[in-house]
């Protein structure tokens, strides 16, 4: 089946947001029967349009949870043998796809002189949706259910150049009595569904850093991150565009009318 | 890090490495080393370890139980008993004098919740995906030093 994603009308829009990268992806549970030596098999799925392949640490399983407060500590338990996360990248290496036994990721991104356009989220989605049909259907031929995802995120990850300008001038939240020389700042929201149930999570993550002709930038970094409402794909992508229109909503909350102008806000 | 950072950048301050081993920042609390290096002794268990067939537990069972653990126990939480399961599922149990608490982690978001109350003799079950406030307040109540529940949840 062919859906066509469209943008809700509603949602804040910029003619030239400060984007740098988008990811979305999913995370499943291990498919018996798959194992590491496949893996050129499920390359041979996307060559034609990711025809180089780079090698990478795997990602540790990550899982959304939520009960008492807790300080976000980060524990890793890793077995020793795990398996390799492979990126599949287009010619120009602006698209890829990130690969391991429990994951599939699709992410979008500036590379050279960074004037590559976004493609916007719907076609993105479009892609991701089309990429995981493919690893399904591969998948099924060692066990079924193929995929039975458990966890879905979606990030926005922003560059803001800021000159000579103070940080109030962009992020409402990050206001200095005294300019600091520099920061990183993140805070934690659980989002609730109707119920009033938690359903995910939102991060922000927002620190300076510098970039080439040392340009001093504020990393921006919105995610949401959580279990879909079911296992299969359709549901994923559900989680994956509700929490895009999440971070597209607190992106314009958390910054300001100065920066909007900058970006050229069209709604 | 699934970003992929194609456009270079410099942290001012640095930010801190992502380990790809075991990791536990300053703040982890005492039930998090007696559950941590408990869980990665299960992850390791031999095919069969059992005598029979079982495997060890699965690592996303694994990492699912630490996540769940972290919205469960309280700076002061006694370290549960850790108890792998025959097809990769895993019980944590806590059990003291006011009563019994059995988590049994079928798979990640799949947890059957259960819980005996020594003083009024009751038990309790429930089928929880991804929200521990109920399991956070059993353990909670039968701990030896409870908390201020309502302060502490999230």
């Amino acid at each position: 089946m062919t859906h066509a994603t469209s943008r809700p009308d509603g949602l804040p829009d910029f003619r030239n947001p400060p984007l740098n990268e988008v990811v979305l992806g999913v995370q499943f549970s291990p498919v018996k029967g798959y194992q590491q030596i496949y893996a050129g098999e499920v390359w041979n799925l996307f060559k034609p349009e990711y025809p180089q392949v780079q090698e990478m640490p795997p990602l540790a399983p990550e899982f959304e949870t939520f009960g008492l407060s807790s300080p976000s500590a980060k524990i890793n338990l890793v077995t020793g043998a795990a398996h390799d996360r492979f990126w599949f990248l287009t010619s120009t290496g602006d698209e890829l796809i990130q690969f391991q036994h429990d994951r599939l990721l699709h992410n979008w991104r500036k590379v050279g002189d960074e004037t590559n356009p976004y493609p916007r989220f719907e076609a993105m989605l479009d892609r991701f949706r089309s990429e995981l049909g493919k690893l399904q259907a591969y998948m099924a031929a060692f066990s079924k259910p193929a995929l039975a995802i458990t966890q879905c995120e979606v990030s926005y990850i922003n560059h803001i150049d800021v000159d000579s300008s103070r940080v109030a001038d962009w992020l409402r939240f990050a206001s200095f009595t005294n300019e600091p020389d520099d920061f990183a700042l993140n805070f934690r929201q659980v989002i609730r569904d109707k119920e009033g149930r938690p359903s995910a999570r939102f991060n922000c993550e927002a620190a300076t850093g510098m970039k080439s002709g040392n340009r001093q930038t504020i990393v921006l970094t919105l995610s949401v991150r959580g279990a879909p409402n079911g296992p299969e794909i359709d549901s994923a992508l559900d989680f994956v565009t509700s929490g895009r229109n999440v971070i597209v909503s607190r992106f314009a909350e958390l910054t300001t009318d100065f920066a909007h102008e900058k970006w050229e806000r069209i709604k | 890090m699934i970003s992929t950072g194609a456009s270079k950048v410099s942290y001012l301050p640095e930010r801190p490495n992502i380990a790809r081993r075991l990791l536990i920042e300053p703040n982890s609390f005492a039930w998090q080393d007696a559950a941590v290096a408990r869980l990665e002794e299960l992850v390791r268990l031999e095919k069969g370890w059992d005598g029979y067939s079982a495997s060890p537990v699965s690592l996303a069972n694994a990492a699912f139980a630490l996540q769940m653990l972290e919205v469960i126990c309280g700076v002061d939480s006694a370290p549960p008993q850790i108890v792998p399961g025959f097809e990769g599922d895993l019980q944590i149990e806590w059990h003291t004098l006011k009563g019994d608490v059995e988590l049994h982690v079928k798979a990640p978001n799949d947890v059957h919740a259960w819980r005996f109350d020594c003083e009024g003799g009751a038990e309790e079950e429930l089928d929880l995906r991804n929200d521990f406030l109920v399991a956070a307040q059993w353990v909670n109540e039968v701990s030896e030093h409870p908390i201020a529940f309502a302060a502490a949840a999230a």
